[in-house]
């Protein structure tokens, strides 16, 4: 891995932490656990269509661990690392069907996957089927805060790529 | 926009309205007064809120995690607990059938039940 992607990759995973961590010390949108905006989806999402699949999923298990660290939340990490995972490799699929232009409709699909593999895990591991009574509410939830996040990412790719050809001409 | 964007786009509204249909029709209030406490799905507790008089209780874990349940006027919920992330204690007081008070950490539920049958 070159030096110069090495560091990109670890200041997408530094600031999607900072916005994990802004986004714990703001109040609860509503009591459902897992209902959130999910800000450091914003930088998830802007990675899928930026770096190759192994460097996303590598900078996704860093920001998971070392967020569970900074919450002091270890009992989450299982329901964190299934949403993750299933969240990426559904975005990664779907990067080849969906242009960079749509990426907001990719994003929601990663949330939903998000809140599926959290639900899921949690309901399998706790043994406590009961759970998915919040899975409707997570997925309208998770619709909404994959678009926003999605919009938030979108427009800063664009942007991105305006300055490199900005760039590249100059 | 291409026919996968097309299809994806589909998908999303498709998810998105049944989701919100699942929510119109889950929000039903209670009928009932019978509640039960599990943990790890094994009832702990059948109580008639009707019956019981205002009072605050213990569950103990055999950890010795604890969930604080208070009983007051014919409502139950969560008042204190020490598991890391009190969820349980915000979600408030129990009011939907289909929606328990759960606290993850500790695998404990709170949800309506049907009364239980006279012997």
């Amino acid at each position: 891995m070159k030096t110069k992607r090495l560091t990109e990759l670890s200041l997408l995973t530094a600031a999607a932490l900072i916005a994990f961590i802004i986004e714990l010390r703001l109040p609860d949108l509503s009591a459902i656990p897992g209902v959130k905006l999910g800000l450091a989806n914003i930088f998830t999402v802007y990675a899928v269509y930026r770096f190759s699949c192994k460097e996303v999923f590598l900078m996704m298990i860093t920001r998971i661990f070392l967020g569970a660290l900074f919450s002091s939340n270890f009992s989450a990490i299982i329901y964190s690392l299934a949403g993750g995972i299933l969240c990426l490799g559904g975005m990664l699929l779907l990067k080849r069907v969906i242009p960079a232009n749509y990426l907001w409709l990719c994003s929601i699909f990663g949330a939903i996957l998000h809140n599926t593999g959290q639900i899921g895990a949690a309901a399998i591991l706790t043994r406590t089927p009961a759970v998915l009574a919040y899975y409707p509410f997570l997925l309208v939830s998770g619709c909404i805060a994959g678009l926003f996040t999605g919009l938030c990412a979108q427009y800063v790719l664009k942007r991105l790529i305006r300055r490199k050809t900005d760039q590249d001409n100059g | 926009m291409t026919k996968g964007v097309k299809l994806a786009l589909f998908a999303v509204l498709i998810i998105f309205l049944g989701a919100l249909a699942a929510l119109v029709f889950l929000r039903r209030p209670a009928q009932g007064t019978w509640v039960e406490i599990l943990q790890e799905n094994k009832v702990l507790y059948t109580l008639d809120l009707s019956q019981e008089p205002d009072r605050t209780f213990r569950v103990e874990l055999p950890d010795g995690s604890w969930n604080e349940i208070r009983i007051e006027d014919g409502t139950i919920c969560i008042s204190d607990a020490d598991c890391p992330d009190h969820t349980c204690v915000r979600t408030g007081k129990l009011h939907s059938e289909d929606i328990p008070i759960v606290c993850l950490p500790h695998k404990l539920i709170v949800r309506y039940c049907d009364p239980p049958e006279e012997s």
